[in-house]
């Protein structure tokens, strides 16, 4: 088992190196030019000595290898840089928005686990009947509806109807919960519908799997009434894959966050992705980018390591 | 000297008539009510992006100077009240040589920086030398403005003096510049580039916080050299990049304005739901937005098209009709409608373009496109920004005007990024571009359109020694009626004559604030705000 | 039990899959009602965006600057928007684009994954190796964010969302796929063909290739969907198509949230377009996933 571990975590160590590879290629050929970005998009006048200035100052004249190899050098002495935007370290820049995006992932977590897992089993339970279509039809929503544009009809409705919209500035959740969550709740829930119905229906699944193995129907010809069967037989070995998928799915989160932070106006880590890219700021896109895939990586490294342990088919070659 | 300085202790008599003249001056929904200021409070306010450096002599958005100017005092300012009166700031006065070769400036005394030393005109050398003569590895972004200045210096602890080459008539207005801060010598000595991070300056704020992505906050100076100023106790700036979100934050009273301004929409969105809880001021705007053309490549390459598509321009309607769902209004030429050196509306109609019989114009324009081989329906690309505000309007609009005249265009609205990449490489057959200053003269204004190697922002790619001569020349010329009738060779040159560039419409600035916020008058420009020095909330 | 390879909503719809064979297609409607609705609305999808010309009151592209902000009624159904242009005319035409958008990336990207799959798992050895660390590599960021980047590097337009959209789409394809196809490499029949000497292709294409049919069916169904969103995620941030181009997302972007407290319907009815036909591909994919898994069959 040790043994699988360690190759399996040596395993993340080429793929986050090849992810780095590609990163930095592909920020080098998107078009655009920070500098140019930061002096001209204004629309006041400036020189081409200026542009030729700043660019030198950014390092942007080096030749591309050089670039990577600093880069790389700093990556190994776990030095990411500094933005070439903000001229902040980039570590600090993720950490002031971590907590926010951290915080709005665990609570549509909160909130996708406390929707899902009663709806999805009372689904596989009353399969094929009403409740089970209007469950499916729910989920299956959650799956369509766009969830900015969720947001947006929310923030309507609260200026609407009650003139009222939530703070725009991040209060930590120690300081005033109350202030933090009338902040939070509301993009929690716009992303946290969408992530319930990818949970829900893989509850529904799994509990139709576990409902046929025979163990349940031993149980149900040995007559134990039915919330024993359900609640201590059945939910408890479907829970595997569903946590999985909400693991995975939380690692994978910021995809949503990408978008709902823009309509709520949330300083997190999705927003930052989408200025960096907009201003071009290769090395903060970069720190990001691996941020990113060196989570999910290790989120799969986790899922892995935990169905190795609980599955002893798996072999650990 | 400064108008405002009446407010200070002036009798309340004195104060209620100068409000009511005011209030009279900018209608009933007046800015300035017959109140007297009051101390106190904290002004939030909405930044619509984050500022890259907090060094104003480097930097060129006005993000940087909404949340960070308040620590800041320039050596003479706009007087917003009367712009483009120029009045002192940390200068108390100056004189100008008759030959307009010597500015003498004597900086106020008494006025102490945030760390308790005090201002000398060393001071100011120091920051004008870091603008005009930047060392080594030290950016300037308007280094080339004041090409006209040979010296600055500091005879005397009380006084600079700049020398200039040749008298230039815009110089003063250009030394007005909002991003002229004025920093310490003795930090800029020892580290140039000491201000990209940090604060120190002589404003009326002093630096509170700052949360990347959220907001900057800034706190009274106690020590103000302006005797009971500033009115407020601090400051917040709300960085908020959505529009849709900085109306619910007015709305919500998160914020009290947006000094940049909004959209026609916003504003009616506000006043239908804040009644008279909201002011709403409008006014000119030194913004605009401009089609250029690659005159390298086929088919603008031929003056013809290039008529044809102005003539194909309903810009009057067009004014009409956007100025309803964007902040688009006058049509105008290079120099900003109503501007000082602005060509009359007669003078302006005979430019290509600007007849309002458009029929006649669309009939002229097909006749140009035939005799050019265009054939019907030919289409060609037009690359637009991907911001929302006004350039898909503006994009939207031309679109539909060329299909008027048997164009076919397709619009390709491009991240700022690639947009500006494809300008630059030439990358491009015609494009929405703009060009947004804080100061009408026209050396600032006519700049972009000189040869492609002297502008960095001449995307057409043309040269044209006819208009570099032209602007050479009304940069050295001090009688203002002559200098005009250069800029308007120029303009009819660039617009008319060789149609380099086509001004669609220049931008109508709305600017939104709650009732209690007083003693703001909006201006031509974004950039010359915020002056929080005489802000003030009466509730 | 599997361990499930489900990172988003893509596999999560087709995760239980296994081997499958065809079912009747008219007992299909009776047990899944859902996916009957969800067949139907995308019938109507389609003909309306194919015959939107003859469909649409209005030109989606016109402006009419004396018809700015109309609400809806008789005249235009949805209204109009700040350029005075039919709401219902341009979700007509910009169902067209979905459809385009949609399907031109689903299938360039489902079927450029599925070919990769049988080939990673029928070859096995290196090219399996090599092939499966660039999914791992291209599969560790999210679908937004690769396209988002994808369109940040190739520039806005419906062409380079295609491509953009596709290429997101392409490693998922390619697990799934590759899963069934060693499910299948490992049977008797595949074995059989290669015992009487038959080459790998004809392998391939003979016998593997219309096994993945179904798991191939199923997730085409849910790329549909989720390009449709895609591209509306991406419009809304400014990345997608451009204007006057009649798309939901772009509608959906920018002008309408702007307006969206002086005219609403602006905002409503492209949202509501959307969420339709996500929701119908969806419902349509989730029939179709429990009609092809006998596992699944009560």
């Amino acid at each position: 088992m040790s043994r699988y571990v360690v190759t399996r975590f040596l395993l993340m160590i080429p793929t986050l190196l090849a992810v780095a590879v590609l990163i930095f290629l592909l920020v080098r050929v998107v078009p655009g030019d920070i500098v140019e970005l930061r002096l001209v998009s204004g629309g006041t006048y400036v020189t081409k000595d200026v542009i030729q200035a700043e660019r030198a100052r950014l390092g942007l004249n080096k030749p591309i290898w050089n670039q990577f190899v600093d880069w790389m050098v700093g990556l190994v002495r776990l030095d990411f840089g500094v933005s070439m935007w903000s001229g902040d370290k980039i570590t600090h820049e993720i950490a002031i928005r971590l907590q926010l995006s951290l915080e709005l992932a665990i609570l549509a977590t909160i909130i996708a686990t406390v929707l899902a897992i009663p709806l999805g089993t009372l689904a596989a339970v009353r399969r094929g009947t009403w409740i089970d279509q209007a469950v499916q039809l729910f989920s299956v929503a959650g799956l369509a509806v766009p969830s900015f544009w969720l947001g947006i009809l929310m923030i309507l409705f609260f200026l609407t109807y009650f003139d009222w919209l939530p703070p725009l500035t991040f209060t930590p959740l120690w300081q005033n919960p109350a202030a933090n969550l009338a902040q939070l709740i509301w993009p929690a829930l716009a992303v946290g519908y969408r992530y319930s119905a990818v949970a829900a229906r893989m509850t529904r699944s799994a509990m139709l799997e576990v409902l046929r193995e025979d163990y349940i129907r031993t149980a149900w010809s040995k007559g134990l009434n039915r919330p024993v069967i359900l609640w201590r037989h059945a939910l408890r070995n479907a829970l595997l894959p569903v946590t999985t998928v909400i693991g995975l799915e939380f690692a994978f989160l910021i995809g949503g966050l990408v978008v709902t932070e823009q309509v709520f106006n949330l300083n997190g880590i999705g927003k930052l992705i989408v200025d960096a890219i907009s201003h071009r700021d290769y090395t903060l896109i970069q720190g990001l980018m691996l941020l990113v895939a060196a989570g999910y990586i290790l989120a799969n490294f986790i899922v892995d390591i935990v169905y190795a342990w609980l599955d002893p088919r798996i072999s650990y070659g | 000297m400064r108008r405002n300085a009446a407010w200070g202790g002036a009798p309340w008599r004195a104060v209620a008539l100068l409000g009511l003249l005011l209030a009279l001056a900018v209608g009933p929904a007046g800015p300035v009510g017959a109140q007297q200021p009051r101390s106190g409070g904290t002004l939030n306010y909405i930044v619509e992006a984050e500022p890259p450096s907090f060094d104003a002599h480097r930097e060129t958005t006005f993000a940087m100077l909404h949340p960070i100017r308040p620590h800041y005092n320039l050596l003479v300012k706009f007087d917003l009240q009367n712009y483009p009166k120029v009045v002192g700031d940390l200068a108390a006065s100056w004189t100008i040589s008759k030959d307009g070769l010597t500015y003498t400036f004597k900086v106020r005394q008494g006025v102490k920086f945030h760390d308790g030393s005090t201002l000398t005109s060393a001071d100011v050398k120091a920051s004008y030398d870091k603008i005009i003569f930047p060392p080594e590895g030290v950016i300037s972004a308007r280094q080339t403005t004041y090409h006209m200045v040979k010296t600055v210096t500091a005879p005397d602890p009380q006084t600079v003096v700049f020398q200039l080459k040749f008298a230039s008539p815009g110089f003063l207005e250009n030394l007005a510049s909002p991003f002229n801060w004025i920093y310490k010598a003795e930090i800029l000595a020892r580290d140039p580039r000491f201000y990209e991070r940090n604060i120190m300056g002589t404003g009326p704020f002093r630096f509170g916080e700052y949360v990347r992505g959220s907001h900057w906050a800034g706190r009274r100076n106690p020590d103000y050299f302006v005797q009971g100023r500033p009115y407020l106790d601090g400051y917040r700036a709300l960085f908020i990049g959505s529009p849709a979100a900085q109306v619910a934050a007015i709305r919500s009273g998160q914020a009290h304005m947006t000094f940049r301004g909004v959209a026609p929409a916003q504003r009616d969105e506000l006043t239908t739901s804040l009644g008279d809880r909201i002011v709403i001021q409008e006014g000119p705007w030194l913004c605009n937005n401009i089609v250029i053309f690659n005159i390298k490549k086929k088919p603008f390459d031929d003056i013809r098209v290039r008529k044809a598509v102005t003539l194909g321009i309903d810009r009057w309607g067009g004014s009409k009709a956007l100025s309803l769902i964007a902040f688009l209004g006058p049509v105008g030429g290079i120099m900003r409608p109503a501007s000082p050196f602005a060509m009359k509306t007669d003078e302006l109609a005979k430019l290509a373009g600007y007849n309002r019989n458009i029929r006649a114009a669309r009939e002229e324009a097909r006749k140009l496109l035939r005799e050019a081989g265009i054939p019907e329906g030919f289409s060609f690309t037009l690359q637009n920004r991907n911001v929302q505000m006004p350039y898909e309007p503006v994009g939207v609009f031309l679109v539909d005007q060329w299909r008027q005249i048997g164009l076919n265009v397709r619009h390709v609205q491009s991240e700022t990024g690639p947009y500006l990449a494809n300008f630059r490489a030439g990358n491009f057959e015609a494009g929405v571009d703009f060009s947004c200053d804080f100061v009408d003269d026209p050396d600032v204004q006519l700049a972009k359109f000189l040869s492609a190697d002297l502008s960095a922002v001449n995307y057409g790619g043309y040269t044209d020694r006819q208009l570099d001569l032209w602007y050479f020349q009304q940069a050295r010329t001090s009688d203002k009626a002559k200098r005009a009738q250069i800029v308007h060779q120029f303009e009819k040159r660039v617009l008319s004559d060789q149609i380099y560039a086509i001004y669609v419409l220049w931008w109508a600035r709305i600017v939104p604030h709650w009732r209690q916020v007083r003693g703001y008058k909006i201006s031509i420009a974004h950039h010359l705000d915020p002056d929080l020095q005489d802000i003030w909330l009466s509730e | 039990m599997a361990r499930p390879v489900a990172v988003d909503t893509v596999s999560a719809a087709v995760l239980p899959l296994a081997a499958v064979r065809p079912h009747p297609l008219r007992r299909f409607a009776r047990r899944y009602p859902l996916g009957a609705a969800g067949t139907f609305l995308i019938v109507a999808m389609l003909l309306l965006g194919i015959f939107a010309n003859r469909v649409a009151p209005y030109d989606p592209v016109a402006a009419d600057f004396g018809a700015m902000f109309i609400r809806p009624g008789p005249g235009h159904w949805f209204g109009t928007d700040a350029f005075g242009r039919d709401v219902l005319s341009r979700l007509l035409f910009g169902a067209r684009t979905a459809l385009v958008i949609g399907f031109a990336s689903s299938i360039i990207g489902a079927t450029i994954g599925a070919v990769v799959g049988v080939i990673s798992a029928y070859f096995g050895g290196t090219t399996d190796l090599v092939l499966q660390r660039l999914v791992d590599i291209l599969i560790s960021f999210p679908i937004i964010i690769l396209a988002m980047a994808i369109v940040a590097i190739l520039g806005t337009g419906t062409i380079n969302l295609i491509v953009a959209i596709a290429l997101s789409f392409i490693p998922r394809a390619e697990r799934v796929v590759r899963a069934s196809a060693l499910a299948i490499r490992a049977t008797v029949y595949v074995e059989a063909a290669r015992a009487i000497g038959a080459g790998h292709w004809r392998i391939i294409f003979r016998h593997m290739a219309p096994n993945v049919g179904a798991p191939y069916l199923v997730m085409l169904t849910a790329f549909l969907g989720q390009a449709i969103l895609l591209e509306a995620s991406l419009s809304f941030l400014g990345l997608g198509v451009s204007e006057p181009t009649p798309a939901w997302g772009l509608m959906l972007s920018g002008a309408a949230v702007n307006f969206a407290r002086q005219a609403p319907w602006m905002a409503i009815f492209p949202g509501l377009a959307i969420s339709i036909a996500v929701l119908a591909f969806n419902v349509l994919g989730d029939a179709l996933r429990d009609a092809l898994d006998p596992r699944l069959r009560t």
